[in-house]
C-alpha cells in the first residue's frame, strides 16, 4: 500500500517506508491529541521553544564555521562574520535575538506549565526534565555571552562567576572549574566554547530526547479547572489531532517567529561593543544578560551582612534553595485540585515569584540612582 | 733615659702647620659636623633675637641644607660649642667669615656646590657645574663685572629656608619659575637700567605652555629655564631659537634645518619658529595660521603674487580639504554605525586619515610644498575612502532593508498558505 501518494515525491517515501518504516511517525501524530479548551494556546510554546532551539543549532553551525575560540582571535573572527561573511551579520543577529527569545517564550512556557499544575502526576518526570532543560539553556546563554570577547562580556563573566566562588563549599572549586584557573583568561574562553558547542548541546539533546519521549507518553494535561467543569457539567472532553491540524498552527506560529528574528537581525542588528581587555578597568553599569538580571539585583540589594552571614552568600543560599523548591514542586503540590487551599498557596507564591523576578528585571534597567 | 732634642720637633710642629691652611669658611667641610643645627650656639643666640638677626632660624626647619644635617658654621664658619660668648663663636680663627656680600654669593654657595666629592655624599647624581653655567649667563657675567644688582643664587632660591627644586612650595619648582624670574624681570624699576621689557610673565600667561604647565599640570611643559637655560640663564640668539624650540619639537626643527640645507638657503632670520609662534606669547597652533586669510602668520612675509604666497595658499586649501573630509567619514560612519552596521575596519582605515592630518601640519615646518601636498594627499584619499566606505554600507543598509521587507512578504504567504490550508481542513476535529 502506497503511504507516500503519488507523484516521484511519493514513490521516494514509498521507497523509504519499505527500509526505514517512517509512517509510524504520522501514525503517532494522527493519534496524538492535542486537548481543546480556553487555555489551549500555552500548549504551542513548547513547540515554539524547541523551534527556536533548532533555529539556534542551525545558526550555531554556521557561525562555527567562521568563529576561532582563542582570546586573540575570538573578538576579530566575530568581526570579520559581521563585517565580510556574506549573511554573516543575519547569522549572528538571528543566534543572538533567537537565544534570548527562547529563554523568554522558556520562562513563558515554564509558568505556564506551573500555573495550569501540568507537573502532577504522572508528569513529574516531565516537569524535572524541562527544569533541568531551562537550566541547560541558562548554560547556554552564560556560556555563549563570553564567546564574542568583548569588554562587556569579559567582565560580566568576571562578576557571574565569582558568584559562582561564593558558593559554600564548593565555591572555590567552582570557580576554578568554571574559569580554568583563578582568572577569567583565554583559557575560560576555550573552555566556555567546549561547553557550549559540545557539553551543552549533549545534554541538551538527550534531554529534550527525554522530555518529548514524556510528553508522548502521558499527553498534555488538561488544567485541573477544566477537569472539573467538564466533570460537573458533564461535557465530553475536546481535542484536536497533533496531525495535522495542530502542527499546522504550530507552523504558522514559528514563521511568525522567524519574521520577527529577521525584523530584529535586520533592524537593530546584535552589537559587538569592544574586544575585552583583562587590564583595563571594569566599564560602569556592568550587568549580565537580562534573564540573570532578578539574580544579579536581589545580591546587589542585600546588606554586606545577614546576621552575622554574608549578604551574598545569604542570597546564593536562598535563591538556590527558592530553585530546589521550584524543581520540586510536583512532590509538594501533592493535590492540584481546584479547590484546595493549599495548592492555591502554591498558585499564589507563583505569582509572587513572577512578580518578584519582573519586578527584579525591570530595576536593572532603570537608570542608575533610582 | 736620653730626653730627645726638642729643636727638630718644634720645627716640624711649626713646617706642618704653616703648609697646612687653618680650616677657612671657602672651604667646603669634609662631613657635617659639630652638634645638631638646632644645638649650636648659632641658633641659640639668633633664636632670641630679633629683626634680620632672627630671619636664619625662623625658617631653619624648612631649609634643605638643616635636614641633611648642615648647620650654620657648615656656611659661616665659627664655633657653633661657644655658647653665649659671641665673640668666641664669631672666632675668625675658627673660620667666622660672617654674611657674605651679595656680590660674591656664588662662590660662597659653590665652595660646596662646586665640589663634586662633598655633594656625592647626599646625591651622587648632583650637579656641581651651577658656578660655570652661571658665569656664561647675562646674570653671571655682569657679577663678574661688579654689578651687584643682578641676580645671584638667593634670588632664586632664597636664603635660610631654602627648599630641594623637587619640592612643589620651592621657588624653582616649575609651576613657581615664571614667577620667580618675574620677581625681577616684570620690576619696570629693576629692569630699566638694562633696557629690558617686562612684559614676559604677562605674555608668558598667555601662551599655551603656560596653559599646559599651569592649568593641565604638564610639569614637561616648558617654563623660563627651559628656553633660557636655569643657572646660564641667557636670551636664545636669533640662530639658536630652533635648537631652543626644538629640544621640545625636534621633529620641526628637523624639518627647517632639512630644508636650509636641501635648499642651500639661510632662512634666517626670516622664518624662525617666533616669527610665527611669538616667543613668550606661543599661543596654541590653529590651522589658520597657514595661508593667505587674514589670520595666517604666512602673510606677515609673503606678498601675494610670490611663490611663497602660493605655496600657503595651497597648503591652507589641502587642511580644509582634508579635515573637511575627515569631518564628512567620520559623519557618515557614525551614522552607518548607529543604524547598526559594523564599520571598525573602516574607521580604523580612516586613521590614515588623522595620521596625514597630523603630519601636513608638522610638514608645514619644512617649508617644501612637495612634501607637505604628499602627506595631505595621501590624508584627503584616506578620506574619500573613508566616504566610499560609508556609502557601501549605508548601500548594504538598504539591501537589508529591502531583503526584509521581501523575506516578511514570503513569510507572510507561507503564513497565510498555512492557514488556508487550517481552513481548508476544516473546523477542529472533535473526539
Amino acid at each position: 500500500m502506497s503511504v507516500g501518494g503519488a507523484g516521484r515525491l511519493g514513490r521516494i517515501l514509498d521507497w523509504l517506508e519499505e527500509r526505514a518504516g517512517w509512517s509510524f511517525l504520522v501514525d503517532l501524530g494522527k493519534k496524538k491529541q492535542v486537548p481543546l479548551h480556553r487555555h489551549s494556546l500555552w500548549y504551542y510554546l513548547g513547540g515554539m521553544t524547541l523551534f527556536l532551539f533548532g533555529l539556534q543549532v542551525a545558526t550555531g553551525i554556521l557561525l562555527l564555521l567562521y568563529y576561532r575560540a582563542s582570546a586573540e582571535e575570538a573578538f576579530e573572527s566575530v568581526q570579520f562574520i559581521m563585517a565580510k561573511v556574506p549573511f554573516g551579520w543575519l547569522i549572528r543577529s538571528i543566534h543572538s535575538w533567537s537565544a534570548n527569545l527562547l529563554i523568554f517564550v522558556l520562562f513563558v512556557h515554564m509558568f505556564s506549565v506551573f500555573f495550569m499544575k501540568a507537573f502532577r502526576k504522572p508528569r513529574e518526570l516531565t516537569w524535572i526534565s524541562g527544569m533541568c532543560l531551562l537550566f541547560l539553556m541558562l548554560g547556554f546563554g552564560f556560556s555563549g555571552y563570553l564567546l564574542p570577547w568583548n569588554k562587556l562580556a569579559f567582565f560580566a563573566t568576571q562578576v557571574g562567576t565569582d558568584i559562582a566562588g561564593a558558593v559554600p563549599v564548593i565555591g572555590h572549586f567552582a570557580l576554578r572549574f568554571l574559569r580554568g584557573g583563578e582568572q577569567v583568561t583565554g583559557g575560560t574562553l576555550t573552555r566556555f566554547y567546549g561547553f557550549h558547542v559540545a557539553v551543552l548541546p549533549a545534554l541538551t539533546t538527550a534531554l529534550v530526547g527525554l522530555h518529548l519521549l514524556l510528553v508522548q507518553k502521558h499527553g498534555m494535561s488538561v488544567p485541573p479547572s477544566i477537569e472539573a467543569q467538564r466533570k460537573a457539567g458533564g461535557e465530553e472532553a475536546k481535542s484536536m489531532s497533533f496531525w495535522p491540524h495542530f502542527l499546522l498552527r504550530d507552523a504558522i506560529g514559528w514563521c511568525a517567529a522567524l519574521g520577527v528574528l529577521a525584523a530584529l537581525a535586520a533592524l537593530f542588528p546584535w552589537e559587538l561593543g569592544e574586544k575585552a581587555d583583562p587590564f583595563a578597568p571594569a566599564p560602569a553599569g556592568i550587568r549580565p544578560e537580562w534573564y540573570f538580571g532578578w539574580m544579579f539585583q536581589t545580591l546587589k540589594y542585600l546588606p554586606a551582612h545577614i546576621l552575622g552571614i554574608e549578604g551574598e552568600l545569604l542570597g546564593i543560599l536562598g535563591i538556590g534553595l527558592a530553585a530546589m523548591i521550584w524543581v520540586f514542586i510536583p512532590f509538594l503540590d501533592r493535590n492540584p485540585a481546584p479547590g484546595n487551599p493549599v495548592s492555591r498557596l502554591f498558585t499564589l507564591a507563583g505569582w509572587l515569584a513572577l512578580a518578584y523576578m519582573a519586578v527584579m528585571t525591570a530595576m536593572v534597567y532603570l537608570p542608575q540612582g533610582h | 733615659m736620653r730626653i730627645p732634642n726638642p729643636a727638630p720637633v718644634s720645627v716640624l710642629i711649626v713646617l706642618m702647620s704653616f703648609i697646612t691652611p687653618p680650616l677657612r669658611a671657602e672651604e667646603p667641610p669634609s662631613q657635617p659636623s659639630g652638634p645638631l643645627p638646632t644645638e649650636t650656639s648659632c641658633f641659640n643666640c639668633h633664636s632670641q633675637l630679633d629683626g634680620a638677626a632672627l630671619e636664619p632660624t625662623v625658617r631653619a626647619a624648612e631649609d634643605i641644607h638643616f635636614q641633611k644635617g648642615l648647620s650654620c658654621q657648615d656656611c659661616h664658619g665659627g664655633d657653633p660649642t661657644a655658647m653665649d660668648d659671641m665673640d668666641a663663636s664669631h672666632n675668625p680663627k675658627k673660620g667666622w667669615t660672617g654674611k657674605p656680600d651679595r656680590l660674591h654669593i656664588p662662590e660662597f654657595c659653590a665652595k660646596c656646590h662646586s665640589d663634586a666629592t662633598f655633594m656625592k655624599q647626599f646625591n651622587p647624581r648632583a650637579r656641581v657645574d651651577q658656578l660655570s653655567e652661571y658665569r656664561t649667563s647675562v646674570h653671571g657675567q655682569k657679577n663678574a663685572k661688579g654689578d651687584g644688582e643682578v641676580a645671584v643664587c638667593i634670588d632664586c632660591h632664597q636664603v635660610h629656608g631654602i627648599r630641594a627644586i623637587s619640592d612643589p612650595r620651592s621657588p624653582v619648582y616649575p609651576t613657581n619659575v615664571a614667577q620667580t624670574c618675574a620677581h625681577c624681570h616684570a620690576d619696570a624699576k629693576k629692569m630699566d637700567p638694562y633696557g629690558i621689557p617686562t612684559n614676559q610673565l604677562a605674555d608668558y600667561k598667555t601662551s599655551v605652555h603656560f596653559h599646559a604647565i599651569s592649568v593641565e599640570g604638564d610639569l614637561a611643559a616648558p617654563t623660563c629655564n627651559d628656553c633660557h637655560g636655569s643657572h646660564g640663564a641667557a636670551p636664545p640668539g636669533v640662530d639658536n631659537v630652533t635648537s631652543v624650540c626644538g629640544t621640545c619639537h625636534p621633529r620641526e626643527a628637523t624639518l627647517f634645518r632639512e630644508t636650509e640645507a636641501k635648499k642651500k638657503m639661510d632662512l634666517s632670520p626670516c622664518i624662525r619658529c617666533m616669527v610665527c609662534h611669538s616667543n613668550h606669547a606661543v599661543l596654541a597652533p590653529k590651522d589658520d595660521m597657514l595661508g593667505v586669510g587674514t589670520t595666517s602668520t604666512c602673510t606677515g612675509c609673503h606678498a601675494e603674487g610670490d611663490n611663497g604666497y602660493a605655496a600657503a595658499g595651497k597648503m591652507a586649501q589641502s587642511i580644509e580639504t582634508l579635515k573637511g573630509g575627515l569631518a564628512k567619514a567620520n559623519a557618515l560612519l557614525d551614522q552607518a554605525e548607529r543604524a547598526g552596521m559594523e564599520v571598525s575596519e573602516d574607521r580604523f582605515a580612516l586613521q590614515k586619515a588623522k595620521d596625514g592630518l597630523v603630519e601636513s601640519r608638522v610638514l608645514a615646518h619644512s617649508f617644501d610644498l612637495d612634501r607637505f601636498l604628499a602627506a595631505a594627499n595621501g590624508g584627503i584619499a584616506a578620506t574619500d575612502a573613508g566616504v566610499v566606505a560609508a556609502k557601501k554600507a549605508f548601500a548594504e543598509l538598504r539591501f537589508r532593508r529591502v531583503g526584509l521587507g521581501l523575506s516578511l512578504l514570503v513569510i507572510l504567504a507561507v503564513i497565510l498558505a498555512l492557514a488556508m490550508k487550517v481552513k481548508e481542513l476544516g473546523a477542529r476535529p472533535r473526539v
